[in-house]
């Protein structure tokens, strides 16, 4: 029997403010056990939480890039929870009123475009961290995450296969990225995932057993969990091999296998109640819109604008929107230099293989956009020549330095270096007069040896362009 | 108020009552639960219904600016928990 797979997730994101959601504690990653903490995140009685407001605007960021409706009044509850983690045993979120419902995204996959509708976005505390510690046999708390700010996207169950899913998750990471929504880094926890997971004969409308899989925190460990809960529930129907039972699982990425959790949530009774110490938020017009104008052109419309505006090819435009940071540098420095397209092939080579060199991803590209843009624009005017043009561009990345004062520095303008280009040639056309001989009598073959020699005269320094327009000159 | 419901809420809470301890919970909950269907029978009827007192208060809005700031020592904080280690709370062991 053919099966379908059905797949809704539960997608934790870390906001990027510089304090945690109810109190004024830093949310620096790895700033060593519980030194961001205060009373309050430690849940000591009678501390009151006070809210974050920028948790609210990113919040509903988040909702208007995922075409939610934003509740324009909107409250936090309790929900009770028993957990070392979290010291005043319950979390505070919301439950009754989310800042963001009924929104969705367009993915596209190889089976085409899919819009994969979102329930709800709202607004909660993280957790602690808890630690075994085998020495003592006990179990140690760290609270500097408890009340780091989360947002939690709740889609429909609309997903049917783990190229969907992670097409999703790329899709959620570049809009909440691009709009410095969150940094959406996996590996450091800032985006975590719940997968709930059931599956069905194909064409059957009734849903099946549901089982879900907590805090995944890899591409990679999303879709091997997929792949493993699809089989164990083939099996099972089809096999008996178990009784599927609704429950939470735990994926072992060593094992490669999911465990059924004897679980803190399987007597789940989260009790919510509107908390009384944080007052109702309402978002008035002005507000709204105000949020509404911070939000960056969204990548697939800056996308088309570089084509069809500046010019720019599909692959280009596609590699550059994929990054909030290639796109800020292309803007700024075509707006210095006018030139889009010279721009796009500098970022695209030259940037991109100094990212690589150096083991960074091109949201790390860290270059002033007007230095990159007076770089190409010299290069374009002829004014120094692309070896030049790489040499000031590594001296400008990362680094203060001005590449046209560098340039005069460093002798790299054009003009001085035609000169010792043509220095050169002539030295190796007069110490090989037998071989410019043997040019002259159509042996043309020869010339590049005498090419060699000049790079050689040169170490390197020359630009291969140059070099061949003078040659032509002196020899022609 | 069964004694069923005695047990859930005894495992959500994570408490253990002597027999004695569990009978005065039972008859203070019963105390509370014939306060309850006492104001159910109160008229309601075309009332708004209150979730937050600031509805009557008009407070909206409370906020705070997102700057981070440290006030207090792990040192301070940890004064008076019943165990720390190595900057950590010390709590027994979990099994999950």
């Amino acid at each position: 029997m053919k099966y379908e797979t059905i797949i809704g997730l539960e997608v934790h994101i870390e906001l990027a403010t510089d304090s945690k959601i109810f109190c004024s504690c830093g949310t620096t990653f790895g700033a060593g056990q519980n030194n961001n903490v205060c009373p309050a995140c430690c849940g000591m009685p009678g501390m009151l939480p006070i809210m974050n407001k920028k948790v609210v605007e990113l919040g509903m960021m988040a909702g208007m890039l995922t075409n939610c409706h934003i509740n324009r009044y909107t409250t936090f509850d309790k929900k009770s929870y028993y957990y070392p983690d979290l010291p005043s045993s319950y979390q505070t979120t919301q439950w009754f009123a989310p800042i963001c419902v009924d929104g969705g995204v367009e993915i596209e996959t190889s089976k085409g475009k899919k819009v994969i509708g979102i329930k709800q976005i709202h607004m909660e505390e993280d957790a602690g961290k808890l630690v075994h510690d085998e020495w003592t046999d006990t179990t140690l708390v760290d609270f500097n995450r408890t009340s780091v700010p989360l947002i939690e996207i709740v889609s429909r169950p609309d997903l049917n296969s783990v190229e969907e899913v992670v097409a999703y998750l790329d899709k959620l990471k570049t809009l909440l990225r691009f709009a410095k929504v969150s940094d959406c880094k996996m590996e450091e926890g800032s985006m975590r995932c719940d997968v709930n997971l059931s599956i069905r004969p194909e064409g059957s409308t009734e849903l099946g057993v549901r089982t879900e899989m907590k805090n995944m925190n890899s591409i990679t460990a999303i879709s091997k969990a997929i792949e493993y809960e699809v089989a164990r529930h083939i099996d099972a129907l089809e096999r008996g091999t178990e009784t599927l039972i609704q429950e939470t699982r735990r994926w072992d990425d060593v094992k490669n296998k999911s465990f059924g959790m004897r679980s803190k949530e399987m007597a789940a009774d989260y009790r919510y109640f509107p908390d009384p110490n944080l007052v109702p938020i309402i978002i008035d017009d002005e507000w709204f819109e105000s949020v509404k104008e911070r939000l960056p052109e969204l990548p697939h419309l800056k996308k088309a604008r570089y084509m069809d505006e500046l010019g720019l090819s599909e692959n280009d435009a596609s590699i550059i929107t994929s990054s909030r940071a290639l796109c800020d540098v292309f803007e700024g420095a075509t707006k210095v230099n006018g030139l889009p397209k010279d721009t796009a092939n500098w970022i695209l080579g030259e940037c991109m293989s100094t990212l690589r060199q150096k083991k960074l991803s091109a949201d790390d590209l860290d270059i002033d956009p007007a230095k990159l843009g007076i770089i190409v624009k010299m290069v374009a005017d002829g004014k120094i020549v692309r070896n030049a043009g790489k040499k000031v561009l590594a001296a400008v990345f990362g680094e203060d330095v001005d590449p046209v004062e560098y340039c005069k520095a460093n002798g790299l303008d054009a003009q001085s270096n035609a000169g010792e280009i043509e220095e050169a040639v002539k030295k190796v056309l007069d110490a090989n007069a037998d071989t410019v001989t043997k040019y002259k009598n159509g042996e043309t073959k020869v010339r590049n040896a005498l090419f060699g020699q000049v790079m050689k005269e040169l170490k390197g320094k020359g630009d291969p362009a140059s070099i061949q327009a003078i040659l032509s000159k002196l020899l022609d | 108020m069964t004694k069923e419901t005695m047990s859930s809420l005894k495992q959500l809470n994570r408490l253990a009552l002597t027999e004695t301890e569990e009978a005065e919970v039972l008859d203070f909950l019963a105390t509370l639960e014939k306060g309850e269907e006492k104001m159910a029978q109160t008229d309601t009827e075309g009332l708004k219904i209150l979730v937050h007192l600031s509805e009557v208060s008009n407070l909206f809005n409370v906020l705070r600016e997102d700057k981070a700031q440290k006030v207090y020592t792990r040192e301070e904080l940890q004064e008076h928990a019943p165990e720390a280690y190595d900057g950590y709370w010390q709590v027994p062991r979990l099994v999950d």
